[in-house]
This record gives structure tokens, sequence and C-alpha cells, in this order.
């Protein structure tokens, strides 16, 4: 049986009222911070800093009070990504030195204690992202979000970045996600209740795949760009003319827990990229354990 | 007073330098006086929504010209004064909404005229409450209904303060509950705050109130005047093909049997008024209608879809989950016309998705000829084909680029010969009324609105279905394209195929319908005969929802002792004409 309930498993962009102290932080804070995270741990190798920031990833999602759960959701989706990853790594890593013990070996295919961590690395990374980008979106509403894109990039104005149409395409994207999702919706049932075998068979086949989703994407296109007319209208009514000139009615307020939060990523951030983390054996090491791995 | 807009002599044409161009207005004179509640009226096309765009700049007249206040709307260095004098909400209220959250909407109009913060969030607040909603200012837009987003427009536009109001059919997508709340606001602002009010719009009940009325037709102003004066010329209104209350078409009917009985009636307690002084307050003596009996034979006939205590949720499974539907009992037979009435977000498009298994039971089971739909070995598309489903505007659903191929997308879909296709293209678009040699080839998306939904429709009916479910058949037509397409229902109906009809126009199932469900907070609240459920008016009405113009005139005089309760059983305006009509030939 087809599921046609779209939004339901797009977890990214849906925000979750818990009201925690995660989200009763400034949105540019939450942009700022999960920016310079994000940064900061693409910068590093070490198994043992990607196990850690997990970690402090981890403890993040907990103080927001999302279900974790629902956060799991939205990385059942990044599956596919992660496995492809996964395979080509056991491929073309399996022969870069220094690979460290050799676990097995079978044709080409090596599996060795540096393609190892790369893997895991990569995995604590990628869950590492999708939580924190789900995070921002779950914790703040798009429109802080738009207010928060638009304030951290006024200052790039001056050289001539059009940071408030950024801001307001930005928003009127989001503010039709969901009227387009349903309308997809919609058009899918139509097109089902004709007999259309809407399903994910022969996505192999372009030919096939094309018949099946033009009847889809017609529609859907023709009444964006019907919508698209009206809006313009609309706007043309509201003496909408351009950034020029605007007032704001959302003014956004930083507390001081805004600076602490942004000043401790940074820091975050300059550690992960400058301090040399020392090995899982140098650490096993140290606390004089056997050399297993 | 000087008006507060004018037009002298405005001409507009459309592709003006091609060689088919359409003249869209041919001459409007106009001039619209501070404080007024001005309604125009024409049917689809005849310049109505092209006239609205010129009151604020939004195009500028071919020929002729357009003041507001003192400002030609050619001067563009003025339109920023011009717009901002006069508002304009059209008609699709999710295509007007820029922001993600309700206030900060309403705060758009303002904000791009760089007024201080602190007067915007002073104007925010009176325009929320202006339209009664400031408790859902900080929601998102799309989860409010149809009524409720009209009214965010509204505010939208009371923030910039403008003097007139436009409203460019801003009700015809609303069902009547949004209708009537976008109504009362829109007469309380003309009344207390003085606004001017220009409605545009094809509906005659929402002419009543106003001060005055402006019909159009081809581009030109045809009739005006106050509503009486105009409603008192039936057979002028049905040339240009507008819809009339019931209650004046009742008066009308009556009118002609006897041309003593006025016809210059607007509602239902005018007309209560003309009737009893009419009949000199004598209660009527003939012997009440002869209620037609349900058909008991389809009474006695295996439901051919049955829901038995059906539950849906959306977002099922995720902290958003919201129950649809719960506990549905419902039964479709064969050969009936089955009405279910309910408003927006009753959960009624949901329970007819489990008609052809688009939407399975999340508790409950769902039998459709036989076939529980939830069991894997269901015969979804055969289920598919036998219950046709055509959604709310179909139109949308198009894409091919020939009427023919679209239309034959469903038969394809079941693999059947080239011949076979042809043949039942040919069958579904006779059926709705569309010539197929002279339809076959044209250009879907060149066609008018009522034309191309007929085209939707024939793309279900060419899958010949056992039975046809259609949610909101009429919706945004006209009254000339709602009559059609009635017509037409009526007509599949007498081939014998199994009708069900989603409306929250209670007029038109009273006249189509064998047996209604009235379906309210997601479960079914009531079902009978159509004589069953309209006798009930004090527990639909607590429900919001309403009874046929008739039927709320005859309990009416029921009520002052003119009609027995069990003569007050009439439905349509045919119905009620009959049965009022013995009084006038008692009397003459």
């Amino acid at each position: 049986m087809q599921n046609f309930d779209l939004m339901r498993n797009v977890t990214i962009g849906q925000y979750i009222p818990t009201g925690s102290p995660i989200h009763r932080l400034d949105p540019r804070t939450k942009i700022l911070a999960a920016t310079f995270l994000i940064l900061g741990i693409s910068f590093n190798a070490s198994i043992v800093a990607n196990t850690l920031f997990l970690l402090l990833v981890l403890v993040i999602t907990y103080l927001s009070r999302v279900p974790v759960r629902y956060m799991l959701r939205g990385f059942i989706l990044g599956l596919p990504v992660l496995v492809l990853i996964f395979v080509m790594q056991l491929f073309f890593q399996g022969w870069t030195e220094p690979a460290g013990k050799v676990y097995f070996q079978w044709g080409i295919l090596r599996a060795t204690r540096y393609s190892f961590q790369l893997m895991a690395i990569s995995l604590f990374r990628v869950i590492s992202f999708i939580f924190l980008t789900s995070l921002i979106t779950m914790t703040a509403t798009t429109t802080e979000l738009t207010h928060g894109v638009e304030s951290i990039l006024k200052p790039l104005r001056r050289i001539g970045l059009p940071s408030h149409e950024l801001a307001l395409i930005l928003m009127i994207s989001l503010r039709f996600v969901p009227t387009l999702a349903e309308e997809m919706e919609r058009i899918m049932k139509a097109q089902a209740s004709r007999g259309a075998d809407i399903s994910r068979q022969g996505f192999w086949r372009p030919d096939k795949a094309a018949r099946m989703i033009l009847p889809l994407i017609v529609p859907l296109f023709m009444s964006a760009f019907r919508r698209a007319e009206d809006l313009v209208l609309a706007m043309e009514a509201r003496c909408y003319v351009g950034g020029e000139g605007r007032t704001k009615y959302v003014e956004l307020h930083a507390r001081p827990v805004d600076y602490v939060v942004v000043i401790v990523s940074f820091l975050f951030m300059l550690l992960l990229i400058f301090y040399p983390w020392p090995s899982v054996r140098a650490i096993m090491a140290a606390l004089g354990l056997p050399d297993v791995l | 007073m000087d008006p507060v807009i004018r037009l002298e002599q405005v001409r507009h044409v459309y592709n003006a330098d091609s060689d088919a161009p359409v003249t869209a207005l041919d001459g409007v004179d106009l001039a619209v006086r501070p404080g007024e509640y001005l309604v125009i009226l024409g049917h689809n096309g005849s310049g109505k929504s092209t006239l609205a765009k010129h009151l604020n700049g939004l195009l500028t007249p071919t020929a002729g010209d357009v003041w507001v206040k003192e400002w030609n709307t050619r001067e563009t260095a003025r339109l920023r004064e011009i717009r901002s004098t006069v508002g304009m909400v059209f008609q699709t209220p999710d295509n007007q909404i820029v922001a993600t959250i309700v206030e900060e909407d309403v705060a758009f109009g303002p904000e791009n005229l760089g007024v201080p913060h602190d007067e915007i969030v002073a104007r925010v607040d009176w325009s929320l409450e202006q339209v009664e909603m400031s408790a859902l200012r900080k929601r998102a837009p799309h989860m409010l209904s149809g009524g409720q987003k009209q009214r965010i427009c509204i505010a939208g536009m009371l923030a910039m303060q403008p003097d007139v109001l436009v409203l460019d059919e801003a009700t015809a997508m609303l069902d009547p509950l949004g209708r009537k709340e976008v109504l009362s606001i829109v007469q309380r602002l003309n009344r207390e705050q003085g606004t001017t009010i220009v409605a545009i719009t094809h509906f005659m009940e929402e002419a009543v109130d106003a001060d005055r009325l402006i019909i159009m037709a081809e581009g030109r102003i045809v009739m005006q005047g106050t509503p009486r004066e105009l409603f008192a010329q039936p057979e002028r209104l049905r040339d240009l093909q507008l819809g009339v209350p019931q209650a004046t078409r009742l008066a009308h009917a009556l009118h002609e049997r006897d041309s003593a009985f006025p016809q210059a009636i607007l509602t239902a307690d005018e007309f209560v008024q003309a009737y009893a002084a009419y009949v000199d307050n004598q209660p009527l003596s003939a012997p009440p209608p002869a209620v037609p009996q349900a058909d008991a034979a389809a009474e006695g006939r295996e439901p051919i879809i049955e829901l038995v205590n059906v539950s849906h949720n959306y977002m099922h499974d995720t902290p958003l989950e919201v129950t649809a539907i719960e506990h549905v009992n419902l039964v479709v037979r064969p050969g009936e016309t089955l009405g279910i009435i309910g408003h927006t977000g009753s959960g009624k498009s949901t329970i007819v998705q489990h008609f052809n298994a688009l939407l399975s039971p999340h508790v409950g089971t769902v039998t459709v000829f036989g076939h529980d739909t939830e069991r894997r070995d269901a015969p979804i598309r055969e289920i598919r084909r036998q219950v046709g489903l055509v959604f709310q505007q179909p139109e949308t659903q198009l894409f091919e680029r020939y009427v023919g191929d679209d239309i034959a997308y469903g038969p394809r879909n079941l693999k059947l010969s080239r011949e076979e296709i042809r043949e039942r293209v040919r069958r579904a678009m006779t059926a709705v009324g569309l010539g197929f040699e002279e339809y076959k080839d044209r250009v879907t998306f060149a066609l008018s609105g009522g034309q191309k939904r007929r085209v939707a429709l024939a793309g279900v009916l060419a899958l010949e279905p056992d039975v046809l479910v259609l949610d909101e058949p009429t919706s945004g037509l006209d009254p000339a394209g709602r009559r059609r397409l009635l017509a037409l229902i009526d007509a599949l109906r007498d081939q014998g195929i199994t009708l069900v009809v989603i409306s929250h126009n209670m007029e038109e199932l009273a006249e189509i319908c064998d047996r209604l469900y009235v379906i309210a907070g997601g479960t079914t609240i009531l079902d009978g005969t159509v004589e069953e459920i309209f006798s009930r008016q004090a527990q639909l009405n607590e429900l919001g929802l309403d009874v046929p113009g008739v039927t709320r005139v005859l309990a009416l005089l029921a009520e002052r002792g003119l009609l027995t309760p069990d003569q007050a059983a009439a439905y349509t305006v045919d119905a009620a004409a009959e049965l009022l009509g013995s009084a006038i030939d008692a009397k003459l």
C-alpha cells in the first residue's frame, strides 16, 4: 500500500516546540554555533575527537528535549548515503598507507585499521551533521531562522549582497513548502485515482520514470507558476518595491547567554582544529592497556 | 462628497498588439463614494476582476483614466499613496500570504511603507483585533482555515490604513462558514470604521446588504441601483446568468402565479412578511406535500462500499500526529446518490479517500465491492477503477497538451487497445457535453475554467467507474457553470452510476441527493434521507451548518403559524413554490 502522507518523513524543517533552553536561544546564535561546530569537526580527523563530538551533540539533543526517535527518522533518510560512503572507503582506502593492522583481505578488498577508523569517523560525522542541522530547524521556527540569516548577512550588504532579498526568497520558499507538498499529495492521489501506478518501481528505466513523473510534475509546476503570479500581484498591492526604505517588525535581541554560546562554540572550533588529539592506541598505552587494535 | 475613486470611460484591452485582442472593459464610468458598500456582480468573463485591478493601479487603462483621490493611476510615482489608499484582497488566500507567521504577514505592508517599528506593532495589534485573529497571531498560516487566512489578508491590508477595501472575489474559495466570517468582518469595518468597501462577487446573497449594486456584462456596466431595485427584475437577472437567493426565487415563482405577490424580496424575513400580508395571516389549508419515500429498493441492496468504525490519523506515528476521522460508519448502496455534508476540515475528504484505497484505515475496516482494502491481496487498481474519485478543482490535475490525450490517460493506464481507448474517450466526452470531434484536439490549457473541469471529469469517467465520487464539484464556478455541472450530474445519475457528492452547498445537495451523511469533528453525526436531515434545522445550526434557503423560509412560516410543521417540508424552490402555490390558488 502506498503512503501519500508526504510530510511525514521530512523531519528537517519541522519545528518541535518543547520550550527548552536551546529553543530560547537567539536564532543567530544557533546558526553561528552550529556553523562553528560543523566547521571545526570537518577539519578534524581524530577518532577520539569525533567520538567526543558525537557525545556533545547527543548532550545538546538531550537538552533540546526533542525526541531522539524523531531525530533518527531523518537519519534513516540519510542512510543510503552512509552505506555508499562505507563501500567507497572499503574499496578505495584499503590500500592507503600507513594502513596499520590489516584485519582481513579478500581479493582487492582489504580492511585495515585505517579504513575502519575512517568509516567510524564518517559515521559519527554524518550523524552529528544530521543531528545538528535538524536541531537548528527543530528548535527555531523557520521565521526566526530567516530573520537570523538576514541579520547575519546584513554586514555583507555593503559589498552588494542583497541580504533582504535573499531572506525574503528563503521566507517565501519556506512559506510555500507545506502548500506545495499538500498540492503534490493531492495530484498524486488524483492521478492514482486515474490508474497511475505511483511507485518507486523502475526508476532505473528513465523513459518509464518520465512517463510516471510527468502527470505529477506538469500540474505542480502549473500551479506553482499560477501561485507566483498571484503572489506578485498581492505583494505589489502591498507596496513591495524591494528592501530600500523598509522597516522591520521583528527585531532580534541577543542575551548574554547567546554571546557565551557563540564564544564557547568558536573556542570549540579552534580546539577541534588545532589541538593535537591523541590516537586511541596512544590513550590505551598511557593507561597501560594491552595493544589489541 | 467627492468620490474616492473615479473611473472615466475606462477601456482595457488584453493582448492589444496581437491579432487576437480581448476587450475586457469597454467604457466604464464609475464613482466610488466614501463610506459606501458597493457590490459589483457579474458572471465569469464579464470584466469585473479587470475592473478591480484598475482600482489600485495594478492595471492601467488602455484608454480613459482612473483617479484615486487626486492621483491618476498612471503616475507611477504616486503608486505608493494609491495602493495604501485602496487595499485589495484577492481570491485565493494562500497565494497572498508572504510570511510564515501570521503577525509578520500583517506587518508586511507597513514594513514596505517604511513605518517606524513601534507604529507597526500598534497597527498589527489593531488590525488583528479588527479581524478577531489576535489569539492566532503566532500561528503558521498553513495551519489556518480558508476563512481565517482570508481574515489575515484583510488585516494585512488594514495595517496599511486604507480608505477603501476592494475584495476581488475574496469569498469565492471559502466554505459557507468562512464566507460568513469574512462578510461579517467586512460589514463591521464598513459600519464602524467607515471603510469604503468594493466587493466583487458572483454570489447574489452577498449583494443583499450592499448600499449600491453594479452588474457587469461584456465589459460594461449593464445595471445599477439598490439591491431591491435590481432584484425586482428577475428576467434581466436570469438573462445575465446570475444566481438569485432562494427566498427571492421563491417570490418570483409565486409572482408568476399571481402578479399581486411582490417580487422585490431579498431575505427570508422579508418573504415571510410579504407572504403573511398576502394571505392575510390565514394559515394554508392545503394538505401537506407527499414526502417522497426513500427508495426502498436501494435500502435493501447490499452495500458496495462499507466503512466500519474507521479512524485515520495524519502525520501518523510522529509528534505532530492529528486525528482526521474517528469511528466513521458509512455505507454506499448501488444506484443511490449520496451526499456528504460538513465544513472544510471536518474530515469528509479523508473519508472518501478511503473509498478507493488512497488512504487505509488505522482502525476499522473498509470493504469495497467485497474486498477488504487493507488485505495484501486486495485488487487496489481494480478498486480504483471501479470507484472514480474526482477531487476538488480537478482541472488542476490536467497535464496533457490536448484534451483527448488527457482524458485517455486513465484508459491507457488500463492497457486497453487503441480502439477501445478512443471509444471510451468519445463516450466520456459525450457524457460531459464536450463534442469528441470538436474538442479532442483543443489545447487543454486554453479552455475556460468550467470546460477544464468537465475535461477532468471526463478523465475519470473514461475509466467507466461504477461509483463516482465528486468532491465539491461546483466550488469556484459561477452560477451558470454550477447549473451546467448540476445538470450533468443529474444525467449521470439517470444512467445508473452510483454517486457520492461532497458539498457544503445545501441547496445543491437537496436537489440531487437521495440520502445524506452529516460529518463534523471527524465523525458521522447524522445520516438519513434529505427530508430527515433537513427537518433537523436546529441540530444542523448547532454544527454551524445551514438548511436550504427555502427550508428556512418554510420554517419561519411555520413559526408564525402560517404552515403546520408537516407542511413545512420542502427542500427545493420548485417544491416550496408548489406547496405555497396552493395558498395562492385558494385565494384567487
